[in-house]
C-alpha cells in the first residue's frame, strides 16, 4: 500500500487503485490518450502495452494499492525507467510515459512486445509479487535476470537475449533457464521474488 | 508530491550476501563450482553461470554421486560456474539449512537448491525427498517455518519435512471410516468431511517442520508416484488396475 500526501499537485496513478483517502480529491480518468498524444495511444493500442491511468488532484491523503502486492518507490531525476505497464502503480504528474518497442524480449512471457516508459523528475511507485530486489549493474558486472521476474530497469543499460536452446530443449530435457535477459552498462534492474506464468512455463 | 512505503536497497555483485538471504523472499547462492536447483527458481544472476539438465553427459558422474531420484529429475538442473545466484519461489519464504552428516526429509516441491555434499533420495512417503549428508540446503514455505517435536500428528498440507525422526504413518480418525458414507469415500475418494480426519503422526526424537498455511505447490507428484510403481506389478495386477480406471472412469462420465 502506498499513501501519498498531497498539496495541491496532480499524480497519476492506476486506474481503480485507490483504497483510501482523506482531504478533497478529485479523480479523473484521463482522456483516449493518456497525455501521451495520439501518435502515443496509437503506439500504446498496437504494441499491446495498456493502461490506464488516473489523474488524482487536491488537498490530503491518498491510499493507493493493487492485489496485495508490494510497492517500491523509484526517484528519477531526469533518467528513464522502463517498466511493465502492469507493474505501475503511479507516478508523479510531471512524469511523461511512453512506449518502449522492445523487440523479442517479450515473447513467451506472455508480456507482449513493448515496455512502457517513464522519464522526467520526480518519483514512481512500482509494483511486485513480493518485495522488489533492486540490482546495480556495471560495466565490469553483466546481470542476467529471469523473463518471469523481470520487473523493470533504469540507467543506460544494453538489453539482450540470451538463450542456451539446444536439442535437448526440444525434446523436453531443457534446463528450464534457457531464455535470460542479459544486462550491461551501467543501471539498476529490479526483479522480484516470483515468477509469473508463462508459456515456456512447464 | 511526498510519499510513504519502503525503500529499497540496492544490491550489487560485490554487496550480494555469501549463501544467505537477500531478504525473507530471496537467497543468493555464492556459486563456485556447482548446485542443484530445482527448475525455474533463478531469479538472476550475476558472473558466469551455466545451467545443464540432469540428463547432460558431463554431468554424469555428479548425478551418480548425489542424486538418487529418477522420478524427480526432469524437475532439477545443475547450475555451474562462478557468480551470485538469487532463488526466489513464488514470493515464499526462503530459508537456508545446514546439515552436519544429517538427514532431512522435505516436501519435494519446497526444496529450491541444494550443494552437491548432499545426497538426495526419495522419501518412503510420496511426494517428499531425503537428504543425507553434510552441506547447505534451501527450501521455501509458505508462511514462517515452525520447528516442533514429536510426538505430533500434523496435517499433510502444512507439513514441511522432517529430521533425524523416524517416517511419519498415516493417522484416520475412526469416524471417518465408519457407516455407509465412510464406506463410499473408501471406494470414491470423496466425501462430505471436514477435511481434517487425515494426518500424519510422527513419533520418536527428532524435530518436525511445518509451514503455517496449507497452500502446496500443485503438481502431479502423486501421479508420477503411481506411474513410477506401476513397473513392480505384474500383468495380473496390471489387469485388475485397468479394470479399476475403467470403472472410475465410466462413473465419472455418468455424474
Amino acid at each position: 500500500m502506498l499513501a501519498v500526501d498531497l498539496v495541491g499537485e496532480t499524480i497519476k496513478a492506476l486506474n481503480g487503485s485507490m483504497v483510501a483517502y482523506d482531504g478533497e480529491m478529485t479523480f479523473k480518468r484521463q482522456g483516449l490518450t493518456g497525455g501521451e498524444g495520439l501518435r502515443g495511444a496509437l503506439k500504446r493500442k498496437i504494441a499491446g502495452e495498456g493502461m490506464t491511468l488516473m489523474e488524482i488532484a487536491g488537498k490530503g491523503t491518498v491510499f493507493l494499492a493493487s492485489e496485495a502486492t508490494e510497492v517500491t518507490l523509484v526517484q528519477l531525476a531526469g533518467d528513464v525507467l522502463f517498466v511493465e505497464s502492469e507493474s505501475l502503480l503511479a507516478l508523479d504528474g510531471r512524469l511523461q510515459t511512453g512506449v518502449q518497442f522492445v523487440g523479442l524480449r517479450g515473447m513467451g512471457t506472455g508480456q507482449g512486445l513493448a515496455t512502457t516508459k517513464v522519464e522526467g523528475q520526480g518519483t514512481v511507485a512500482i509494483l511486485s509479487d513480493g518485495p522488489a530486489i533492486a540490482l546495480e549493474v556495471t560495466p565490469q558486472t553483466p546481470l542476467c535476470v529471469d523473463p518471469h521476474a523481470y520487473v523493470g530497469h533504469r540507467g543506460q543499460l544494453q538489453q539482450d537475449v540470451v538463450t542456451d536452446v539446444n536439442w535437448r530443449t526440444v525434446i523436453g530435457q531443457g534446463s528450464g533457464e534457457s531464455v535470460q535477459f542479459r544486462y550491461q552498462g551501467h543501471g539498476l534492474v529490479y526483479v522480484q521474488p516470483a515468477e509469473r506464468g508463462g508459456i515456456l512455463e512447464i | 508530491m511526498s510519499t510513504s512505503a519502503s525503500d529499497t536497497q540496492t544490491w550489487n555483485a560485490a554487496t550480494l550476501p555469501s549463501n544467505d538471504n537477500v531478504n525473507a523472499y530471496s537467497f543468493s547462492v555464492d556459486l563456485n563450482g556447482q548446485w542443484f536447483t530445482q527448475k525455474g527458481k533463478m531469479i538472476a544472476y550475476y558472473g558466469q553461470v551455466r545451467f545443464e539438465a540432469l540428463s547432460a553427459g558431463p554431468l554424469d558422474a555428479l548425478v551418480a554421486a548425489s542424486f538418487h531420484s529418477p522420478l524427480y529429475a526432469q524437475d532439477w538442473i545443475v547450475a555451474q560456474g562462478q557468480g551470485k545466484l538469487l532463488l526466489a519461489d513464488r514470493g515464499f519464504d526462503v530459508n537456508s539449512y545446514d546439515l552436519d552428516d544429517g538427514n532431512l526429509t522435505i516436501r519435494a516441491g519446497n526444496l529450491l537448491a541444494f550443494e552437491p555434499g548432499l545426497e538426495l533420495k526419495q522419501s518412503i512417503i510420496p511426494g517428499f525427498l531425503t537428504l543425507i549428508g553434510t552441506g547447505r540446503f534451501v527450501a521455501a514455505s509458505n508462511g514462517p517455518v515452525h520447528f516442533v517435536e514429536p510426538p505430533i500428528r500434523v496435517d499433510p498440507q502444512a507439513l514441511l519435512g522432517w529430521a533425524d525422526c523416524p517416517s511419519p504413518c498415516h493417522h484416520y480418525d475412526h469416524s471417518y471410516m465408519r457407516g455407509a458414507i465412510g464406506a463410499a469415500r473408501m471406494v470414491f475418494g470423496v466425501g462430505g468431511a471436514s477435511g481434517e480426519e487425515h494426518q500424519f503422526a510422527f513419533t520418536g526424537e527428532g524435530t518436525v517442520l511445518m509451514q503455517s498455511s496449507e497452500v502446496v505447490m500443485n503438481d502431479d507428484v502423486l501421479l508420477r508416484d503411481l506411474e513410477g510403481q506401476i513397473g513392480t506389478v505384474g500383468t495380473s495386477g496390471l489387469q485388475r488396475l485397468h479394470q479399476t480406471i475403467a470403472q472410475r472412469l465410466a462413473a465419472e462420465r455418468q455424474s
